[in-house]
């Protein structure tokens, strides 16, 4: 059962990319490497300019990058009540 | 850690325990400090703390990042937009009792220190939010 709303797979894409580092990525699409860290890990969601030009750096379309899930929100609400 | 991060924790490990010994003192012996010279020796003396402890720490900071310039993204923005809208509102409840309500019971050091503990109060708010932003689970709303 989905516990994220919002899932993504820049840490994959990264590895694809010659391993390419947080830090790299980050330079790429103006943002710090905690905040691409924070990205991967689920704990914040970007702005949909940024979540473009992630995808735009990884050469994908942004639905390749990131995954919304409808239902998960309430699933993991209805999980925690 | 995040620049922003780290100059939140910074900023309240330097300013909390000096104000904290001055508002105590203020608190648990309002009568131990008489004259306007020794009062005001109080204030420089924390003042002077708070700013040695900050800036020593900056300096600190700025060697470790070797000069890099402080960088803020998206979510650094979030962060301390939010926390600075809620620190507003603690600002300004403050603002409202010294200047709208005590004036009418209480005059001299007392809407001093009042006025030091909203701004103190406000201030640890929002680094402190800051600091609990970086740590919460749920996304953000832009």
């Amino acid at each position: 059962m989905p516990t994220e709303s919002l899932t993504n797979e820049v840490r994959l894409l990264r590895f694809l990319a010659q391993d390419m580092t947080q830090a790299e990525l980050g330079r790429r699409v103006g943002l710090t490497r905690q905040t691409i860290a924070a990205i991967e890990q689920g704990r914040y969601s970007p702005s949909l300019e940024v979540a473009f030009r992630i995808a735009d750096v990884f050469g994908k379309r942004l639905d390749e990058v990131f995954h919304w899930n409808p239902g998960g929100r309430e699933d993991a609400e209805r999980d925690a009540g | 850690m995040s620049s922003l991060e780290k100059r939140a924790w910074l900023t309240l490990w330097s300013q909390c325990p000096p104000y904290l010994v001055y508002f105590l003192i203020q608190a648990v012996w309002p009568n131990w400090l008489t004259t306007f010279q020794q009062r005001i020796a109080c204030l420089a003396v924390v003042a002077g703390v708070h700013a040695i402890a900050y800036v020593t720490g900056l300096l600190w900071m700025k060697r470790q990042e070797r000069g890099e310039p402080l960088l803020l993204d998206e979510r650094d923005r979030a962060i301390d937009g939010r926390a600075t809208r809620t620190a507003y509102f603690v600002m300004l409840t403050g603002m409202i009792v010294v200047g709208v309500v005590m004036p009418f019971s209480d005059s001299g050091w007392k809407l001093t220190n009042t006025a030091l503990l909203a701004i103190v109060l406000a201030e640890t708010v929002r680094y402190a939010l800051i600091v609990a932003g970086y740590r919460r689970t749920p996304r953000l709303a832009h």
